[in-house]
């Protein structure tokens, strides 16, 4: 293909996709794919422009059934002799449902009515692999081999891909769940590196050839070299105010000491006060932490506290910006655990979970949803299910976002839960 | 235009097409074609390409050298490694910080606690007398203690490992390596034992290229292996899915081929498999001896027999072959190749020399698809830098890990049980720019301000240490945070022990047991290695520099900007040259091979 365009026009045209850049001049392709996108829309673009999801991944397998105890259950504690939470310890908040001891955080969120939970949230057919449980969440489309993320998706069909990073990844790595076929996320993880390192010299020679200026020449053939022109146009133009915004921003909430997530959170909420357009971010408890076979109630208490603290100090922190109105949470793990204790005062993989989202007061409706699965009446061991995730998927697509075709983003019609005002 | 006219263009441009596919490299016909590459079809290209593949790449004399042999001869210097005389590499030199009365090491702090409240010591180490302020101090100053040291411990195996990558003589047994490291994902945030961390590094090496039962019966009686996946707590009467799980589904035959029952009657077939602290050990007593079901299987199948039955299985061979292919050849496999590849692998036992020796010779390992198409991986680009400058020691400023963790990858610390994704997995906005960045440290070394990790105390603690100096008491000493976080409130809790204090405590009595990693920048010099090429001009230093370090020719707008920027510098000023090279490290292309 001959084209006399810049490289960096090229590369545009690639990834924004030929058939609506081609042949046009930059800025008529431009409107041409805000129109295109109005159109198949049918009505305004944006019912709440300024509306931010957050997400939070607890990678691992978090133990539901100590997290959102059911001190009313004696079953509970028929399958959880050793490591049960005693009813005595439980915070609380309905005569069968309460908290985790370690989650101060989370019985002031819900008394204070900025949290939902949803009972039993999972899928049919449930895998009890980590890697393939955590991709069928990410992409929202279980047992097949969907390649985009759901979030990705999400964005692909309602999110202008002309504007910069509508998707910031906090972390090392890209998440599936916002793999999208037309926007690159921001992937980062510590701000203060994410920026090119050298003389005024060589930063000239680098930002005329070796950050954003794909080669034409010799890289048609070669994917990968292209993927890394993409990569390093998006870092070029993203990363001086990512690194600004998070470098200046102090915040009087106290994070708690959770390291990656409580940081993770303080980044965003370093974003959100510089005013970044992003509207989805996503952010991960890395390392599989949540994966708790072995000795597991002081582990388990610890990460609890830790993302108990995390999001209630985000929550503050997002109230204290002005933002709290804008900003709603949502926190999954891939899969609960099993509901007999093993043998070495720990958890098995399991199957459903609870899900919870946050926001403020008067924009979530708090409280249960969903009917919580019988201890007793099992699938091999496991829980079942009672509230397919992509239901709370769907509330935070369109209940909070605005967008009323889930069932395109999704693949599938799910029923939202009227967790949202 | 006449018809004739355009007819003759026409005619013209197929020609032309014609003309352009006969003087193409005949590399498309070899795409997935595993017959193997001839004599005349070797050069000093795919010689680069095998190396960089089959071990760290090297310097242009390297490569020489395996260009002047047969691609077979080549193959067997690099897969028949046994016969490399290797004996400059040295074994890890323990600082000794493991003190009697550790082991077993408490699985927690509150662990430890509960022991000394019991007993009245615990990690070797006795409770201050009943009445006394802070009592336990002392035991949860140790169990800190040996936390850090662990963590030292394991910083200086990663170097001693890097070490021995940049100067072994058998490249692809350390590629190797680190390849079953990736596979059976181990790590010591886990395992918090660095002894069981070197001694399953020396079992895969010592296993590297053998055949995959030894891999898996070593890798499954492997003390760290045991304890990362829990399995020492796989008892009979309460079997521990997390062993048999992940046997099946990341070591050997992939989710799909096995059911949720093969997992659990596998893991009734584990249990009791456990270790004393650093020997494997069969417990008979925790042992299920009762039948089993497993993979159409049935009797009183142990350990060893599930892990035959995995290997009558025609999956096995497929997934691990092509878990091989991706790592050596491209992240795209074919499903004939795998089946093929997979089906050779089995019928020869599981031997690992014939199945690379195949994959290194196949015309599909040099065809295009297979050729500057892989992203190095973290560890994998700072060694094969280190090599292709020619360095013999590991520089130590900047530090190895810390180099290869930012950008995603710590030797003995894979983010998980399935390991280091790879491929394009690595490269974020933020990790690429930092690829980018990365041989500025290396280039441009600053002793002075270099700040060791192996003797760093988080800021945190460092305060505690600070406080302490100004005069405040321990509880005034160790207060944080708003106290808004249940967390801070917690670990400021003083009662029979004061945990950030002991925190602190730990790294300063760490600090002192350990060795210290000797520090060293690069022993590098680019104007002798600009002489040796007898590069006398700016495009001829900018070329040494490209076809020296890249896989990929520089693009044209490139190359001229950085012969540009050379321009009117001295072929002899070291500092100049460094900056030029710093360049062209930092390109995009330089993250290929």
């Amino acid at each position: 293909m001959s084209c006399s365009c810049s490289r960096r026009e090229f590369l545009a045209r690639g990834l924004y996709g030929i058939g609506v850049g081609s042949g046009l001049p930059m800025f008529l392709s431009r409107t041409t794919a805000a129109l295109t996108a109005q159109a198949l829309q049918g009505t305004s673009m944006e019912k709440h422009p300024e509306r931010i999801l957050v997400v939070l991944e607890l990678s691992g397998g978090n133990d539901g059934l100590n997290t959102v105890v059911p001190h009313g259950d004696p079953a509970y504690y028929r399958a959880r002799p050793r490591i049960g939470i005693p009813a005595k310890d439980v915070l609380k908040v309905s005569d069968t449902f309460g908290f985790h001891p370690s989650m101060v955080g989370f019985e002031r969120l819900y008394k204070d009515g900025r949290m939902a939970v949803v009972h039993g949230c999972g899928y049919d057919h449930p895998s009890l692999s980590h890697f393939s449980s955590m991709s069928y969440w990410h992409t929202g489309v279980p047992n097949a081999g969907e390649p985009l993320g759901w979030l990705g998706r999400l964005a692909d069909d309602h999110l202008d891909p002309h504007s910069r990073n509508q998707i910031v990844n906090i972390g090392t790595s890209q998440s599936l769940a916002v793999r999208s076929a037309k926007h690159s996320p921001l992937v980062f993880d510590d701000p203060s590196r994410f920026r090119r390192e050298g003389t005024d010299d060589q930063k000239r020679v680098l930002a005329h050839v070796g950050d954003g200026a794909p080669s034409t020449s010799s890289t048609s053939a070669n994917s990968t070299l292209d993927f890394l022109s993409a990569t390093a146009r998006n870092a070029a133009d993203s990363s001086d105010f990512v690194r600004q915004a998070s470098s200046g921003y102090r915040t009087p909430v106290d994070y708690g000491i959770g390291g990656a997530f409580g940081g993770g959170l303080q980044r965003v909420a370093a974003l959100i006060a510089a005013g970044m357009k992003t509207r989805l971010y996503y952010v991960n408890y890395p390392g599989n932490a949540f994966d708790t076979h072995v000795q597991q109630g002081d582990v388990h208490a610890r990460l609890l506290m830790y993302t108990a603290d995390a999001v209630r100090a985000f929550l503050d922190d997002v109230a204290r910006l002005g933002r709290g109105d804008d900003v709603a949470v949502m926190m999954f793990t891939e899969f609960g655990r099993r509901v007999e204790e093993n043998g070495s005062l720990g958890t098995d993989h399991g199957t459903a979970g609870p899900m919870f989202l946050f926001g403020k007061q008067d924009r979530i409706k708090a409280g249960f949803y969903g009917r919580p699965p019988s201890l007793t009446d099992l699938d091999d061991g496991n829980l079942k299910m009672t509230t397919d995730f992509r239901r709370v998927y769907a509330t935070a697509i369109k209940e909070w976002l605005g967008y009323d075709d889930t069932d395109v983003v999704l693949k599938g019609r799910f029923d939202t839960l009227g967790a949202f005002a | 235009m006449s018809r004739v006219s355009r007819r003759l263009l026409v005619l013209a441009a197929v020609t032309s097409c014609v003309v352009t596919i006969a003087a193409a490299p005949p590399t498309t016909s070899w795409v997935d074609n595993l017959s193997p590459i001839t004599a005349a079809d070797w050069n000093a290209e795919r010689a680069a390409h095998l190396l960089a593949r089959a071990g760290f790449g090297g310097t242009p004399d390297d490569i020489a050298r395996l260009a002047a042999m047969t691609p077979q001869q080549a193959v067997a210097s690099l897969v028949e490694y046994e016969r490399v005389d290797n004996g400059r590499a040295l074994p890890f030199d323990e600082s000794g910080v493991w003190d009697r009365g550790m082991d077993p090491f408490p699985p927690s702090r509150a662990d430890a606690v509960r022991q000394a409240r019991e007993r009245g010591e615990a990690l070797g180490v006795k409770a201050l007398p009943e009445g006394s302020p802070r009592r336990l101090q002392p035991i949860v100053d140790k169990f800190f203690y040996g936390l850090r040291a662990n963590s030292i411990e394991t910083q200086r195996l990663g170097v001693w490992w890097a070490s021995r990558m940049l100067t072994t003589t058998r490249p692809l047994e350390e590629r190797l390596t680190l390849f079953w490291h990736g596979h059976f994902a181990t790590g010591d945030a886990k395992v918090r034992d660095y002894r069981m961390m070197l001694r399953q590094n020396e079992m895969l090496r010592r296993n590297a290229s053998g055949t995959l039962r030894a891999l898996l019966v070593g890798i499954l009686k492997d003390p760290a292996m045991l304890v990362y996946l829990d399995n020492g707590e796989n008892v009979k009467a309460h079997p521990n899915e997390n062993f048999g799980r992940e046997l099946l589904e990341l070591f050997t035959m992939g989710v799909g081929h096995y059911t949720e029952r093969d997992v659990r009657e596998g893991a009734r077939a584990f249990t009791g498999w456990t270790n004393d602290v650093l020997a494997f050990r069969f417990d008979d007593a925790q042992h299920d001896f009762g039948g089993k079901t497993f993979l159409g299987r049935t009797g009183p199948l142990d350990g060893t027999d599930i892990i035959d039955t995995i290997l009558t299985q025609d999956a096995t061979g497929e997934f691990v072959a092509a878990k091989l292919y991706r790592y050596f050849v491209r992240d795209d496999v074919s499903p004939t190749v795998k089946a093929e590849l997979g089906r050779s692998f089995r019928a020869g036992g599981y031997q690992i020399k014939p199945l690379l020796t195949r994959m290194f010779l196949s015309k599909d390992f040099y065809s295009q698809p297979s050729v500057a198409t892989q992203i190095k991986s973290p560890v994998v680009l700072v060694v094969s830098t280190y090599r292709k400058m020619g360095l013999r020691e590991l520089p130590t400023i900047p530090d190895f890990g810390r180099l290869t963790g930012a950008l995603g990858q710590t030797l003995f610390d894979p983010p998980n049980v399935a390991g280091w994704a790879g491929g394009r997995t690595w490269i974020t906005p933020a990790t690429l720019m930092q690829r980018g960045n990365l041989f500025r440290d290396v280039l441009f070394a600053d002793a002075k301000t270099f700040r060791a990790p192996d003797r760093l105390m988080p800021a945190t603690y460092a305060r505690v240490g600070d406080n302490l100096a100004k005069g405040m008491n321990v509880t005034e000493a160790t207060k944080e945070g708003t106290g808004d976080a249940e967390s801070n409130a917690q670990v400021d809790r003083d009662e029979d022990y004061n945990t950030r204090y002991a925190s602190y405590k730990g790294y300063l009595m760490a600090f002192e047991r350990t060795k210290p990693i000797p520090r060293r920048v690069a022993d590098l010099s680019l104007v002798s290695m600009i002489a040796a090429a007898h590069a006398s001009t700016a495009d001829a230093v900018v070329d040494h520099f490209a076809k020296r370090f890249l896989s990929v020719p520089l693009p044209a707008a490139e190359r001229s900007a950085f012969v540009e920027f050379f321009k009117g510098k001295s072929l002899t000023d070291e500092s100049a040259l460094r900056e030029l090279l710093y360049l062209v490290l930092s390109a995009p292309e330089y993250q290929v091979n």
